[in-house]
């Protein structure tokens, strides 16, 4: 094993590290909504100090892989996807941060038939599962499973363009509940997005073990 | 750890065994030679006199001086060299140069190194027979520089092969890159590096030449001859044979004993100065083209 | 095309250097050839200026054409070849000439003797090697006392003095500093507007910094030949890839 090997094998570990506690703190937020455990909530809102840590750590070592080894084609597309990847996993990082402090701020708890009338909780565990599929695909360079993501996030932009009426129908229905409402509403769009960032990460590890671009592709080829 | 030391003792004593037995084998060669030379110089420094070295023989030789013969040895030198080394510098060139790995370049080379092994004294034989009476130059400069030509022959060869292999193949190769044949090649950029080393190869064949007395003892030199030569047909005295003939046959040799040692230190003197002028020019064209 | 090259084998007595070479290369581009040592890559190159020739035993087959004539023609003159065709080696070795004679060595030995002439040139050529400035007020100095640097852009400018139209370049940066490597580079990429350049390089960055196409050879054979960013982000063949990143074994 080269010393780039030795490096490039402690990068992995290290964003696979980061991505797992990614992969808790949304469980935790889900577990802090249905809850409604404040202290759970803050517990992540501190833990994305951690996440925040990681970002750091994997961007000075890709940083210092660039510098010191001249990485090139297979070596150089892992780093660059790494690079992307890490990018992509801080936001997500901050949309499980963002999420916990809506409960945090939240006067009380969220009422359960919303939950299961905009499917949030839903959403939520298929956020994990997509994120837990895309973090799979990446250790095993399978980039079948990676393809499937995006059929997977056409989901949750279901759940998020449904979740418009709903929530209007529920704030109309009970004027004193808008903020908890709006909450859950940011809540989808967070979620949302998470999804957005796991196709990103989809597209960095097909770039990575197959050099195909997919960024800004029709989306119609992405499937082939 | 004890081990260790000792091992390691033992092998600076090797060294320093070793270091100590090659620096007294190389002064023991110094040495040698220091005592050669002043065994000469002093034995033969009484004789050396403006006279002695400008003045013909006289009294059979237990008098006089020993102009005909360094006049005599010049001449063979000047004579052989003028034969040996444009023969050899060109077959040398080919050799190297020209002709390809094989059967014929293996054959010459080998050819060369025999002719290096044969004693003088069938040069000198041989010599007779060709130039002095097959082709009737008779006792001649000419015969006895032809001689001596071929008997240099291969030193020459030899080094002028050495000093074209000394350069570096790179060098050819930028030439022939910039559209130079190869004739240019060899005359614009081989010769002129190798130019130091060919010199030297010229010394040792002077050294060579100026001492030989078997080739020139039935080609050329005279017992007795004080007068100088006119032509390249005529005999001459040289130095080496009029030291032979005064220490072994000569009217009077105990008589004649110390201009034979005036005449062995004039030799030698000969033979440095010729040695230390090639040198000079070694040095000279050495700068011209130094490497770096 | 500049240069095309089909089917070309090259053995040296026995030893098949070569093996099946079919490449092409545009006019102003550099192209650099890779691969491990003994690879074929330097035998490849000197297929070009015919250097080849000078081994006893090689006997090469196939065709090679350059600027639409083939080189290995019966008629082809070996001195106007390479003329055409300048070549740059690994040591720099300028010849035990001044400076001066260095750059005019090429036009002497092909019958220049017009004194102005040689003196224009030689300065021209100085210029273009980006050294004038550093050796002219030293043209008549020796060029052994020149930096191993300035020595190689020296042999650079040597080449140029008979205005080829290719250059070869067999590792010329390999026995220098950074500094002076980065010299030569940048030299190689300004002589690309007028000059089609092939480089044989041991240093892959290298080769990803100063050329347009990048040919790998393994074992005399030509591996994969494309355009240098593909090869160096994604290499088609695995042995190209190993070879790259390191992983040769």
């Amino acid at each position: 094993m080269t010393h780039l090997d030795e490096e490039l094998k402690q990068l992995k570990s290290e964003i696979t590290n980061m991505w797992n506690l990614i992969i808790q703190q949304l469980k935790k937020t889900q577990e802090a909504i249905v809850t409604f455990d404040k202290d759970l909530a803050r517990e992540v809102i501190a833990n994305e100090k951690r996440v925040n840590g990681f970002e750091l750590k994997i961007d000075r070592d890709c940083e210092n892989i660039f510098a010191l080894f001249n990485p090139v084609a297979v070596d150089l597309r892992f780093v660059l996807s790494v690079l992307k990847t890490n990018n992509n996993l801080e936001r997500t990082g901050d949309i499980a941060e963002g999420i916990a402090k809506f409960i945090v701020n939240a006067n009380h708890s969220f009422d359960e038939k919303l939950l299961s009338q905009t499917e949030t909780l839903v959403m939520f565990e298929e956020a994990t599962d997509i994120l837990q599929d895309v973090l799979t695909s990446f250790t095993n360079e399978d980039t079948k499973l990676a393809r499937r993501i995006f059929q997977r996030d056409e989901m949750l932009d279901e759940i998020n363009i449904k979740a418009n009426s709903v929530v209007a129908d529920y704030i109309r229905k009970n004027p004193d509940n808008l903020e908890q409402g709006l909450y859950i509403l940011s809540t989808i769009r967070k979620l949302e997005r998470v999804g957005d960032q796991c196709k990103n990460i989809a597209e960095e590890i097909i770039f990575y073990v197959e050099a195909k671009v997919l960024k800004h592709a029709k989306g119609n080829q992405k499937g082939d | 750890m004890a081990e260790g030391e000792k091992i390691s003792s033992n092998k600076m004593l090797k060294q320093a065994i070793a270091f100590n037995l090659f620096r007294i084998l190389s002064f023991s060669v110094v040495a040698i030679l220091i005592i050669i030379l002043s065994f000469i110089t002093i034995k033969g420094f009484r004789a050396i006199s403006w006279e002695f070295l400008t003045a013909m023989p006289e009294d059979g030789m237990t008098k006089g001086g020993i102009y005909p013969a360094i006049i005599g040895t010049f001449y063979l030198i000047a004579g052989s060299m003028l034969f040996a080394f444009p023969i050899g510098v060109l077959s040398a060139i080919y050799i190297n140069e020209y002709a390809k790995d094989g059967f014929f370049k293996r054959f010459v080379k080998l050819m060369t190194n025999n002719l290096a092994g044969i004693p003088s004294i069938v040069f000198g034989l041989f010599g007779m027979s060709l130039f002095v009476n097959t082709l009737g130059f008779g006792d001649s400069i000419l015969a006895g520089s032809l001689t001596l030509g071929l008997l240099t022959l291969p030193v020459v060869i030899r080094t002028t092969e050495e000093a074209l292999k000394a350069v570096d193949h790179s060098f050819r190769l930028g030439s022939y890159a910039l559209g130079a044949t190869k004739l240019q090649t060899i005359r614009r950029v081989v010769l002129p590096m190798s130019l130091p080393n060919i010199i030297t190869g010229l010394i040792l064949s002077i050294g060579r030449v100026s001492g030989e007395t078997a080739p020139i003892l039935f080609t050329v030199a005279a017992y007795f001859l004080p007068k100088l030569p006119t032509s390249i047909f005529d005999q001459v005295m040289a130095l080496p044979y009029h030291l032979y003939v005064i220490s072994t046959s000569g009217t009077n040799i105990e008589e004649s004993r110390p201009i034979a040692y005036g005449t062995a230190l004039v030799l030698i003197a000969i033979v440095l100065i010729v040695n230390l002028l090639a040198n000079g020019l070694r040095r000279y064209f050495g700068n011209k083209v130094k490497m770096n | 095309m500049k240069i095309r090259t089909h089917q070309v084998n090259l053995y040296y007595s026995d030893f098949h250097a070569l093996k099946g070479i079919t490449m092409e290369i545009s006019a102003n581009t550099v192209t650099a050839l890779i691969g491990p040592s003994g690879c074929g890559k330097s035998t490849f190159l000197r297929v070009f200026n015919r250097m080849n020739d000078l081994i006893d035993g090689v006997k090469i087959t196939g065709d090679i054409f350059i600027d639409g004539q083939e080189i290995y023609d019966r008629k082809t003159n070996i001195d106007d070849l390479r003329k055409n065709v300048g070549m740059v080696f690994q040591k720099p070795n300028p010849f035990p000439k001044s400076i001066f004679e260095n750059v005019a060595y090429g036009l002497r030995v092909n019958g220049i003797n017009d004194k102005k002439f040689i003196e224009e040139r030689v300065e021209r050529s100085l210029h273009q090697s980006a050294l004038w400035d550093e050796v002219k007020d030293k043209m008549k100095k020796s060029a052994f006392e020149l930096s191993g640097g300035q020595q190689q852009r020296l042999c650079i400018a040597r080449a140029l003095a008979i205005e080829p139209s290719i250059i070869l370049m067999d590792e010329p940066a390999s026995a220098l500093d950074p500094i002076s490597t980065a010299k030569i580079e940048e030299l190689i990429y300004e002589l690309k507007k007028n000059y089609t350049i092939i480089i044989v390089t041991h240093n892959m960055q290298q080769a990803g910094r100063v050329s347009d196409k990048t040919g790998f050879f393994y074992l005399g054979e030509l591996i994969e030949y494309d355009d240098t960013k593909i090869i160096f982000t994604n290499p088609k063949n695995p042995r190209t890839q190993n070879y790259i990143t390191g992983r040769f074994g």
